[in-house]
């Protein structure tokens, strides 16, 4: 099946510390791919470099067809409304009620004035049931409810792809269960691929059609999460076991 | 020390550098083609938090700084029984010098220096990405109307501390230094040109200018979490201080 998303021989660096190391990854249009690894092993640059948030040193990227990885910060609009991004932070705007960030984008890209964008805002908050929220600010929420908002602001751009890095991180299980929910959804229902960083297991086997895991700055294992839960691999045991002994390598330890 | 110098240096130079590239960056957006320009309901936004809020302090310290200069010149005033150039003693200082300066440090340290907490903590906090991710461009959205915002509001509020201070000047004038109303009235009226105002004004607009993209660089510019945006807003300061002096020095040269 071709590629909907395709990073091509990705090289990134921080510093003189490498983190990606010629990486390689194709999505399909429609999939939920789960991006896991430890902490520091390049899942969220890998999605950064994606909406040019970060730039690759060596490589390239491509996104229905073309390629991105090489586009000014001018030219990268187009792709951003078509690829959203959920933070792991969320990245709302504390000056701003959950109704008025949402509002935001419907107010700048869809061309509706305040009032129309405040209404359709409220419409967009109910789907995630953030509706009794719409005018509270995020200072005055729970992370679960920060990160319900900041996906209902992201799906105003009504795009093809959502990258979501770490949804369920931090979050208690009712809650992270209810973000697995929205991101299947959007995917079964309304057809957008989701490309999912995150190293919770019940998310990663509970959602995901296929996952890459990450290891050494390359894919070291893509599957299916029944696949990758037989595989013979020891560092794919160790991870998906959750084991601090083994032969996988961690930084920082 | 030759390492520590050429470092000091080098950062100073980007630091120059990154603020000149903001500066082309506001002034493309505003003669931009593409709308929109700017966000509109920011700005006012910004025209309300900066300009509003920073009327009372601006009337206390422009009140005293009048009557400062009234109280340093009276002296000689009186000792040649000269009470016609009250005013011009007073009043030029004020409208070419000192009012434009105390109001743009007192804006500086009020405005800029909290613009540049506001936007390093969006910056560390990923929220100027988030804005990105949305294919929002953040000068656009948020420092065009800022710079546009501390330009409008840092004129508006000299113009009225410029007045504000030429009262001041006059209620010690009268006060302490015995002066008729009517003596300073005309000694305002007879010595002090219109140009004398619009000196001030222009260098107003030069110092608003340098305050604002000075302290939106340090916000956007800001390294690591809340030791960071302490340093961001320190430096925000200290530059907006110096670009005032130097942009002052050069503008009186200029503009005499």
């Amino acid at each position: 099946m071709t590629a909907f998303v395709e990073w091509r021989g990705i090289t990134k660096s921080f510093g003189a510390a490498p983190v990606l190391r010629g990486m390689d990854l194709a999505v399909t249009r429609g999939e939920v791919m789960f991006i896991i690894g430890t902490s520091g092993v390049g899942k969220s640059v890998t999605i950064k470099l994606l909406v040019g948030l970060l730039r690759a040193d060596a490589g390239e990227i491509y996104f229905d067809g073309s390629r991105v990885d090489h586009l000014p910060e001018s030219a990268l609009a187009p792709i951003r409304k078509r690829v959203g991004m959920v933070f792991q932070s969320s990245t709302l705007f504390d000056s701003m009620t959950l109704a008025e960030n949402v509002a935001l984008p419907l107010r700048k890209h869809h061309r509706l004035s305040q009032k129309a964008a405040l209404v359709s805002a409220r419409e967009r908050l109910a789907q995630v049931y953030m509706a009794d929220y719409a005018d509270r600010y995020p200072a005055d929420l729970s992370d679960g409810m920060r990160k319900r908002a900041a996906i209902a602001r992201t799906l105003t751009l009504d795009p093809d792809v959502v990258l979501f890095d770490e949804p369920t991180t931090g979050l208690d299980p009712v809650s992270a269960r209810r973000i697995d929910r929205l991101i299947r959804e959007l995917a079964d229902r309304s057809k957008v691929t989701c490309i999912v960083v995150s190293h919770d297991l019940p998310s990663i086997f509970g959602i995901a059609d296929r996952i890459a895991f990450l290891y050494q700055g390359k894919v070291h294992a893509l599957a299916s999460p029944a696949a990758l839960r037989a595989s013979p691999d020891p560092v794919v045991q160790q991870f998906i076991g959750g084991l601090s002994t083994g032969p996988m390598e961690t930084p920082g330890f | 020390m030759i390492t520590a110098v050429g470092a000091g240096v080098l950062r100073i130079a980007e630091q120059v550098g990154g603020i000149v590239v903001l500066a082309g960056h506001v002034l493309r957006a505003l003669v931009s083609l593409r709308a929109p320009r700017l966000d509109g309901r920011e700005l006012v936004k910004n025209l309300y938090k900066m300009g509003n809020r920073s009327v009372p302090i601006v009337m206390l310290t422009a009140f005293f700084a009048g009557g400062l200069m009234m109280l340093q010149s009276g002296p000689f005033v009186k000792q040649f029984q000269a009470d016609a150039l009250a005013g011009w003693g007073a009043g030029y200082a004020v409208l070419r010098e000192i009012g434009p300066i105390l109001i743009a440090l007192m804006f500086s340290g009020r405005v800029g220096a909290n613009n540049t907490a506001e936007l390093a903590t969006m910056t560390v906090t990923e929220q100027l990405d988030g804005l990105r991710a949305l294919a929002i461009d953040p000068v656009r959205f948020l420092i065009v109307p800022r710079v546009l915002a501390m330009v409008v509001t840092l004129v508006a509020l000299t113009v009225i501390g410029d007045a504000i201070a030429l009262a001041g000047a006059s209620v010690v004038g009268h006060f302490l230094l015995g002066i008729e109303w009517s003596t300073l009235y005309y000694s305002f009226v007879d010595n002090l040109e219109p140009y004398d105002f619009l000196h001030g004004v222009q260098k107003a607009v030069a110092f608003g200018a340098a305050i604002a993209v000075t302290s939106c660089f340090f916000g956007v510019s800001v390294r690591g979490g809340a030791v960071g945006v302490g340093r961001a807003v320190n430096a925000a300061v200290v530059a907006a201080a110096v670009s005032i002096m130097l942009l002052d020095f050069f503008l009186t040269f200029l503009l005499a």
